[in-house]
């Protein structure tokens, strides 16, 4: 860790990071071709008060990302989103992307003609972030946290002389380098292999230690909501609805032992559960271990 | 035959490729060779490879004076006037259709047609408009070239995955900054391409932009040629023009690889 105060890890609570992100009753419908209606979302109400990492579990195709992209995120193109319910961050309402909330998606969307360390500086180039932080602010910014996801050394590297791991911490890195108050993550490691995967998975628990925000982070994997968060919401699907929401203690990162001790197992089950209750058939999990 | 013969995966060698492009080079050199030396076709209607040779030689220099290089220069500069009011006209253009999808809505049924419509057909409106000197002709070369390149570049702008442009919304990006930081440098290989397409087809169209009242440029001097069935003039001409065309085409695919050296292992 560096000495300057700037980059030394923030209290949870009172301080900066404080946030409030409400979602009210959120009903999401569809158009389909037919000219019917599918319900995504069937009336959710969820509260994050704190920071903290939560995952939302549910199969594929279960209305997840909507949901996620509604939290101040980009929300799908030439829809009404939602269809009725509100969104709220810290008491306002939101109707978009919000400035304090940056996502992360499964496919990290890096500029192949930029160099790393330009990669994770982007946003930089945008008004509302020169406005909002100068230049040496973020210089400083950037050159810690390519230290903190390990990139240092690669940072004059293009993402094609990368592997997709390190093209997902360049992503990554550059979401966290706006230092946000509310991260939201669709499957981020979803398209990786298990080893890169746990690798990141860890990277992120070190990361939020740093600087802890609100993670909502989406995912299909029973493994990984059960690896990373301190809050498990599991949906249903079709329309999605709450089926389960529940708190872990169990310190991070978490140890294979704890995935084999009998409160792990126990947790796991009664999601398998929840799952093939309200979902049976429908789309698709994963559970690694 | 080689077993690898017919297999698409499998492609020869560079020194095999080259090898193989001569020979079919010499092949067709062979064949009109035969042509004209057992004097099977007259040279009225095939002049002879020498023959054509020695023109090239009587036109690089003559009387003290050079008429190719003088031709060359003038082509070459109304050519490249051309493709600086494409540039500058056509890219932005191109660019603001495929951003925004009104724009691109309003002005595609102006451009779109003329792709297929018969671009040579609009120089007698152009020599009407424009007279028959420089002016006409460069708005030619500049018409029948930025109708290529226009739809070309609108192309390239949306066949950017939207999730580049969601990617830098989401940052904060306004949307001309997604277009400018996120999508543009996507594309810009694509509209390097499409510049490359444009140039070729000013080539093409330079002979026909140079048939009325030239007085100078490698288009009059087949065309002179031509009327005083100097046939291994027109020849030779017509070889320059490839040769040149070749060159530009070749002088671009260097630069586009030398820009975008990302693009090919995406």
């Amino acid at each position: 860790m560096s000495a300057s105060p700037s980059l030394s890890p923030a209290p949870a609570v009172g301080s900066d990071n404080a946030v409030s992100l409400t979602l009210t009753n959120i009903v999401q419908d569809y158009p389909t071709p037919d000219g019917g209606v599918t319900r995504v979302l069937g009336g959710i109400d969820l509260t994050f008060e704190r920071p903290g990492i939560n995952m939302l579990l549910g199969p594929s195709g279960s209305g997840k990302s909507t949901l996620l992209n509604m939290m101040g995120g980009m929300r799908p193109l030439n829809v009404v989103t939602p269809t009725s319910g509100m969104v709220s961050i810290d008491g306002q309402p939101c109707h978009g992307p919000h400035d304090d909330a940056v996502m992360v998606f499964q496919r990290y969307a890096n500029r192949p003609d930029l160099s790393v360390y330009d990669n994770v500086a982007l946003p930089f180039r945008f008004k509302l972030w020169q406005q909002r932080v100068a230049e040496s602010e973020w210089r400083a910014r950037v050159d810690h946290m390519l230290e903190a996801v390990g990139l240092a050394d690669k940072k004059a590297l293009h993402p094609a002389q990368l592997s997709g791991g390190q093209n997902q911490r360049v992503a990554l890195a550059r979401a966290l380098v706006l230092r946000p108050r509310i991260l939201l993550m669709d499957e981020p490691f979803g398209a990786l292999d298990a080893q890169t995967r746990e690798g990141m998975q860890h990277l992120l628990i070190k990361l939020y230690r740093e600087r802890p925000c609100l993670i909502v982070f989406v995912t299909h994997d029973v493994t990984e909501a059960l690896m990373l968060g301190d809050r498990v919401i599991v949906l249903s699907t079709q329309p999605a609805m709450v089926a389960d929401d529940f708190t872990l203690h169990a310190p991070r990162p978490r140890s294979l032992d704890w995935q084999r001790s009998p409160e792990a197992v126990q947790f796991s089950e009664r999601v398998l559960d929840q799952l093939h209750r309200v979902s049976a058939g429908k789309g698709s999990l994963r559970v690694t271990v | 035959m080689r077993a690898d013969f017919w297999n698409p995966y499998v492609p020869p060698t560079p020194a095999a490729r080259r090898r193989l492009a001569l020979s079919s080079v010499a092949v067709i050199l062979g064949f009109w060779s035969i042509l004209s030396g057992f004097g099977l076709v007259g040279p009225n209607r095939l002049p002879a490879p020498w023959d054509v040779v020695s023109a090239f030689g009587y036109l690089a220099w003559h009387d003290g004076q050079s008429m190719l290089a003088t031709a060359t220069l003038w082509s070459v500069g109304r050519l490249f006037i051309a493709g600086l009011l494409v540039v500058a006209i056509g890219i932005p253009l191109g660019i603001a259709m495929g951003a925004a999808p009104r724009i691109n809505a309003a002005l595609s049924p102006l451009i779109d047609p003329f792709r297929s419509a018969p671009v040579v057909a609009l120089l007698p409106i152009l020599v009407m408009w424009l007279g028959i000197d420089e002016a006409m002709k460069i708005a030619f070369l500049f018409l029948g070239a930025v109708v290529y390149l226009i739809p070309m570049v609108r192309d390239a702008i949306q066949a950017v995955p939207q999730s580049h442009w969601i990617g830098a919304r989401d940052l904060g990006a306004t949307p001309w900054e997604c277009i400018r930081h996120a999508v543009l440098p996507m594309a810009m290989p694509r509209i390097a391409d499409a510049l490359i397409v444009a140039v070729s087809v000013m080539w093409t169209y330079i002979t026909v932009a140079e048939y009325v009242n030239a007085r100078v440029g490698l288009g009059q001097l087949i065309q002179n040629a031509r009327r005083f069935s100097a046939w291994d003039q027109v020849f030779a001409g017509i070889i320059v023009i490839i040769v040149l065309a070749l060159l530009t085409y070749q002088m671009m695919r260097y630069a586009k690889a030398r820009l975008f050296p990302w693009e090919t292992h995406q």
